[in-house]
């Protein structure tokens, strides 16, 4: 059989192809680096990329960055071979210099004065924040991909409460949980939660609450991104939030 | 950045025998078949004989026959190394196997000093990018990348889930993108122009 006519055969063995913004939702660079795609999904994947420069650039991207991370990683993570340890003797000096009182005596005072201080004052404040009922500022976000983020004034004391707003699922059983991605204003992800869809009984849109600490808030934008989980694990984004924190001068 | 299909020019270049256009060609389908390539077969050296077998199958057909949708040039491609996966298995069934592991790997060409200030480049970015992780996210990848451990059992053990893991490897890749672009320079575009 020529080449020609061994393609036109295996070409009639249909794969279904996947387009640009399905790669995209469904984050298909990321899973194919994850091996996470079924076979039929790698093929429809594969034969996508090889026509798209965006979708190649982004898995030569992601690839590069992987075999690249791997070379540094252990070291990174600490898992490097212990060094060959010092002989005995040395060791045994090198303890008896910090016990002298001259260092000593000051490193136990300030170490007494740190743990009387977290134990007196730290502590007993958290406890209470913690058990106590308190207010937060309910800011007020419109879930709108194209408009200008919202500005919301905030400090460190209080932090902030964002309303977000669960839309209702296009149709029945279309998505099995909701994730909600918070990104800091260096474009990390700070926070990430799955929760489950509504219940049947429920009716309408539902409306979660996600309260950012003020210790964490930083000046800056921050998005939430909510997107729907279907029972295959494919992501949709639903909604987005982008907004702009301002603390206030309390702080 | 602009992304544009491969044009009717960029094939009739190939056609022509073109050095530019055929470097460029190889260049760019390169990486993207070993990434192909890499979960399926366990060898470097077979690999390296698909890619080859693929190209050399593509430009024969090419200059027989030419290429009626330009713009689907890289679809033929991933076409054409399906059929010789398809023939690399049933070679592979019918004789000793190529897919061997223990065979020594293509030697490397050698890179020039672009190549090397590049590579260094590179691992520089990738370095303050692992850097700027939690200490959990750098173990989670190396857990993930490096010691190849399942991804559910290593999810379970972090406390994450599959999503976290992406997003994660999402975020890095795009912080990572615009140096990899800009070293790798014009052969992460198709070919409009040659």
């Amino acid at each position: 059989m020529s080449v020609k006519a061994t393609i036109k055969m295996l070409d009639r063995i249909g794969v279904e192809m996947m387009n640009h913004s399905e790669a995209l939702q469904q984050m298909a660079a990321e899973r194919y680096l994850l091996d996470e795609l079924t076979p039929d999904a790698r093929e429809a994947f594969e034969e996508h990329l090889f026509d798209c420069p965006e979708c190649a650039l982004d898995l030569r991207a992601g690839a590069a960055f992987v075999e690249a991370a791997k070379t540094q990683l252990p070291e990174l993570t600490g898992a490097l071979v212990a060094s060959p340890s010092r002989p005995h003797k040395a060791n045994r000096e090198w303890w008896l210099f910090w016990l002298r009182p001259a260092f000593a005596t000051p490193a136990f005072a300030s170490l007494l004065l740190v743990l009387g201080y977290q134990n007196l004052v730290t502590y007993p404040r958290l406890r209470a924040e913690a058990s106590q009922p308190r207010l937060i500022p309910w800011a007020q976000l419109r879930g709108d991909m194209r408009g200008a983020p919202v500005t919301i004034t905030a400090d460190h004391e209080h932090g902030v409460a964002l309303p977000i707003d669960l839309p209702s699922q296009p149709s029945e059983g279309a998505y099995a949980s909701y994730s909600i991605n918070l990104y800091d204003p260096q474009g990390k992800l700070a926070f990430s939660s799955i929760v489950a869809t509504p219940g049947a009984s429920d009716s309408g849109p539902q409306r979660l609450g996600l309260v950012i600490p003020g210790a964490v808030l930083r000046n800056g934008a921050y998005t939430v991104a909510v997107s729907g989980v279907a029972a295959n694990g494919e992501r949709t984004e639903i909604d987005r939030y982008a907004f702009e924190i301002h603390l206030n001068s309390l702080n | 950045m602009q992304f544009c299909s491969f044009s009717a020019d960029y094939v009739q270049s190939l056609c022509a025998g073109d050095h530019q256009a055929q470097e460029h060609f190889v260049v760019y389908f390169t990486e993207l078949l070993d990434l192909k390539l890499r979960s399926r077969l366990q060898s470097p050296q077979a690999i390296e004989d698909v890619r080859q077998e693929t190209f050399a199958r593509f430009f024969s057909v090419l200059r027989k026959d030419g290429l009626r949708q330009p713009e689907r040039l890289g679809a033929f491609v991933n076409q054409i190394c399906n059929h010789v996966l398809f023939d690399h298995y049933h070679a592979a069934a019918a004789s000793e196997s190529l897919d061997v592991e223990g065979r020594p790997e293509p030697v490397a060409g050698g890179a020039d000093a672009l190549d090397i200030v590049s590579a260094r480049q590179i691992k520089d970015k990738v370095r303050a990018i692992l850097l700027d992780l939690e200490p959990r996210d750098r173990s989670l990848l190396k857990a993930v990348f490096l010691d190849e451990r399942d991804r559910d059992e290593v999810c379970r053990e972090f406390g994450v889930d599959r999503d976290y893991l992406r997003v994660l490897l999402h975020r890095a890749k795009q912080e990572f993108k615009a140096e990899y672009v800009k070293r790798a320079g014009n052969q992460m575009r198709p070919g409009t122009n040659i």
